[in-house]
């Protein structure tokens, strides 16, 4: 078990200067109305005014190099940005793809043309990214995607399409992973390349699928026979498998994994702070155990990425505990309503319960399900 | 983890991997199990006063140094109190009374104690491996002071309360028992929180055990024309197992990793919380997957889930620490909640 470590980090008086920052920033824009707190805001809330005030402030593309206009500063640093606006509810799903996952990605495997042309616009909260992995017929299993792109004179032909690409209808680009040639029979996960592709290119349609809340963020789009110049495939061609592990590192072992809801959780308490003093005692401290001990994984998953590690199996850890996490508080608030009757609750409480009631069951697909990542874990095990 | 406890740990490690067998775990609860050798080795090594200070002859490492320790004692299954020898070894030392050599445990509680003289009397609830010593400490308030006294026991005036969880457990009647020193309890944390940390510490060492025994057992137990391990929905039960076993070693690391940890209950709350809650999760799945082997005595999965069923409820339970916490948020403190976790 010792390759599950996670090793205890100290939280340093600069990163709590820098957490102290943060929350005046936030605290002024809540007094100037620039946002409402919501439940999930980091895949439903989106603001471009709002990311482009923070890339202003340098909280965006925080660790990416300094050459490409990036901050230059450190993951645990990010680490605390991210979570102050987390726990805020900040509108911050227009960039936050493209910087939790797509900048790196380019940096890691972009050429210098892309590198100088992109990363300073995901810095400065001027460019969005969706993700291109999921398709109709290839969910939990991604090494089926059935998108193709074919070799043509300089460049590349892109037939298919994505499906649940969350903020594509905001977004500029799309990391797209599609087969560049057939499995082999051996493997199937050769043969696949990452592609960086420009939504507005002709033959891109987006086209919004309303979720069960009603709303529409995801979508699926639609890539017809769309030419990609020779510069769009990304890193390596045939390996882009290994390069999608690596951006699901990033994209699973963050504070977005159990503090989605976390609004609610503040606004409940500070409503019936009276109340769970005399009877709830023990369900909040429950929950306070759970969530610093997500915390503190997920700020060690933050210093592994800083040092350089691919803590992909840590990530999984994260998140299957982080969803169940998120399950079990809005379970629990769903039973004091048995002391105090939800329509006895204050209305803007009411409907993040209820946003976030409807929401859940969404935390422990996206990103990958609850089966898959158990599915991890029972490798690294050495059960499969 | 610096060097010097690296070395310790290498040498713990073979030295009780070469006593401990499950045949010797089956005899803890005899009366005179036969366990010196292994003690005398463990003697040897310095562990049972390694977090006394030097004057009183022992290692002088601080108590998070020693948990690493405690941890892989009892992830081999080590049948012998060295936990409860190390931290009533601490104890005594931190309040300057010298600790005596061999096997020293505590009373988990004490009521209706009356001193007259130099003679003690009263009630020691929940006493380990009282079968294997007669020395004993335990804490107590006399005049609005913590007190930590060390009694020599008369064994005629023990009474077994068998603990059908774990290892040997006993509640003790003291009658005009000696009292053989007696000083003000100098510690900056309650024994209550030291011992959370003990058990917590013990319980994740079992728990890694249990984990690799599930995997091995499961790895070549065959049903069906294939190895357990195959299905999938034994996988997930087992992967389940290594998610509560991570989240409580991160707990843990948090207090090993930290000279002052007394300092901070809210974390030595969290670590028995989480390992606690892990326990429940780890013995019922282990069981499961093991099926009906796993119910006997004569394989060693049981010896460390009845210990997993014991630790838990000593020192506080899940509930009791989830209270402390809650209550530690709610009452004492205006904070708001993001405010009071960072």
């Amino acid at each position: 078990m010792s390759k599950f470590n996670f090793p205890s980090i100290e939280e340093t008086n600069d990163l709590s200067e820098l957490r102290k920052d943060v929350r005046s920033f936030i605290t002024n824009s809540l007094n100037d109305k620039e946002f409402e707190p919501a439940a999930d805001a980091w895949v439903f809330s989106a603001s471009p005014q709002f990311s482009k005030k923070l890339g202003s402030m340098g909280w965006l593309g925080m660790s990416f190099p300094k050459k490409y206009g990036g901050n230059q500063r450190t993951a645990l640093e990010r680490y605390v940005v991210t979570e102050e606006l987390l726990a805020s509810g900040a509108p911050v799903a227009a960039h936050w793809i493209a910087d939790r996952q797509s900048g790196s990605q380019i940096l890691r495997y972009g050429s210098e043309e892309q590198k100088k042309s992109i990363i300073p616009k995901i810095t400065s909260g001027e460019c969005f990214f969706a993700i291109g992995m999921s398709e109709p017929d290839s969910g939990s299993d991604l090494a089926s995607v059935k998108t193709k792109a074919t070799k043509i004179e300089n460049g590349w032909n892109l037939e298919g399409r994505k499906i649940w690409s969350t903020g594509a209808h905001l977004s500029n680009y799309m990391i797209v992973l599609a087969r560049t040639s057939p499995a082999s029979e051996k493997n199937r996960h050769e043969g696949l390349s990452q592609f960086l592709v420009d939504l507005s290119l002709p033959n891109v349609s987006v086209k919004g699928i309303p979720d069960m809340t009603g709303q529409r963020h995801f979508n699926e789009t639609l890539f017809d026979n769309v030419i990609l110049s020779e510069d769009a495939l990304l890193g390596v061609e045939g390996k882009g498998w290994s390069q999608v592990v690596g951006e699901l590192a990033l994209e699973r072992s963050g504070p977005e994994r159990f503090l989605s809801h976390f609004t609610l959780l503040e606004s409940f308490i500070n409503e019936f702070k009276d109340i769970l003093i005399k009877s709830g005692s023990k369900l909040i401290g429950k929950l306070i155990a759970e969530l610093q001990t997500l915390r503190r994984m997920s700020f060690s998953i933050a210093s592994m990425l800083q040092n350089g590690e691919s803590p992909e199996t840590q990530a999984a850890f994260v998140k299957e505990l982080g969803n169940k996490f998120e399950k079990m508080m809005v379970e629990t608030l769903r039973e004091f309503s048995n002391i105090i009757p939800l329509y006895e609750w204050p209305s803007q409480l009411q409907n993040l319960f209820e946003d976030a009631t409807l929401r859940i069951p969404s935390n422990s697909l996206r990103g990958g399900t609850t089966e898959i990542m158990r599915g991890i874990i029972a490798r690294q095990l050495g059960l499969r | 983890m610096n060097e010097e406890l690296g070395i310790i740990l290498e040498t713990t490690s073979k030295i009780l991997s070469k006593h401990v067998n499950h045949k010797l775990r089956q005899n803890v609860d005899n009366e005179n199990p036969d366990l010196a050798n292994l003690w005398t080795e463990v003697e040897q090594l310095g562990l049972p006063k390694i977090a006394v200070k030097d004057k009183f002859n022992g290692s002088g490492l601080p108590l998070s140094s020693t948990l690493p320790i405690i941890k892989l004692s009892n992830n081999i299954g080590t049948p012998i109190p060295l936990s409860e020898t190390i931290l009533s070894n601490y104890i005594l030392s931190e309040s300057e009374i010298n600790p005596p050599n061999g096997i020293i445990t505590y009373a988990i509680d004490a009521k209706d104690l009356k001193i007259i003289g130099n003679e003690i009397s009263g009630d020691l609830i929940s006493v380990p491996y009282l079968n294997l010593t007669d020395k004993i400490i335990f804490i107590t308030e006399i005049d609005n002071s913590k007190q930590v006294i060390l009694v020599k026991s008369n064994t005629e005036e023990k009474e077994l309360k068998k603990n059908f969880l774990s290892e040997p457990r006993y509640n003790l009647k003291l009658k005009k028992c000696k009292i053989l020193d007696i000083k003000p309890l100098n510690l900056s944390i309650n024994f209550k929180y030291l011992g959370a940390i003990v058990r917590s510490a013990q319980m994740i060492g079992a728990m890694e055990k249990i984990l690799d025994l599930c995997i091995d057992y499961c790895s070549q137990r065959k049903q069906f024309g294939r190895a357990l391990s195959k299905f999938q929905a034994i996988q997930h039960q087992i992967s389940e197992m290594a998610v509560e076993l991570a989240a409580s070693s991160a707990a843990l690391s948090t207090i090993t990793n930290s000279e002052v940890f007394y300092k901070n209950n809210k974390d030595i709350a969290i670590l028995k919380i989480r390992a606690g809650s892990a326990a429940g999760k780890i013995i019922a799945i282990s069981h499961q997957v093991h099926g009906a082997i796993g119910f006997t005595q004569e394989y060693e999965l049981a010896y460390f889930t009845r210990n997993l069923n014991s630790w838990r409820n000593d020192f506080g339970n899940e509930s009791y620490w989830e209270d402390f916490i809650g209550k530690d948020f709610l009452e004492k403190n205006n904070k708001n909640l993001w405010e009071y976790l960072t």
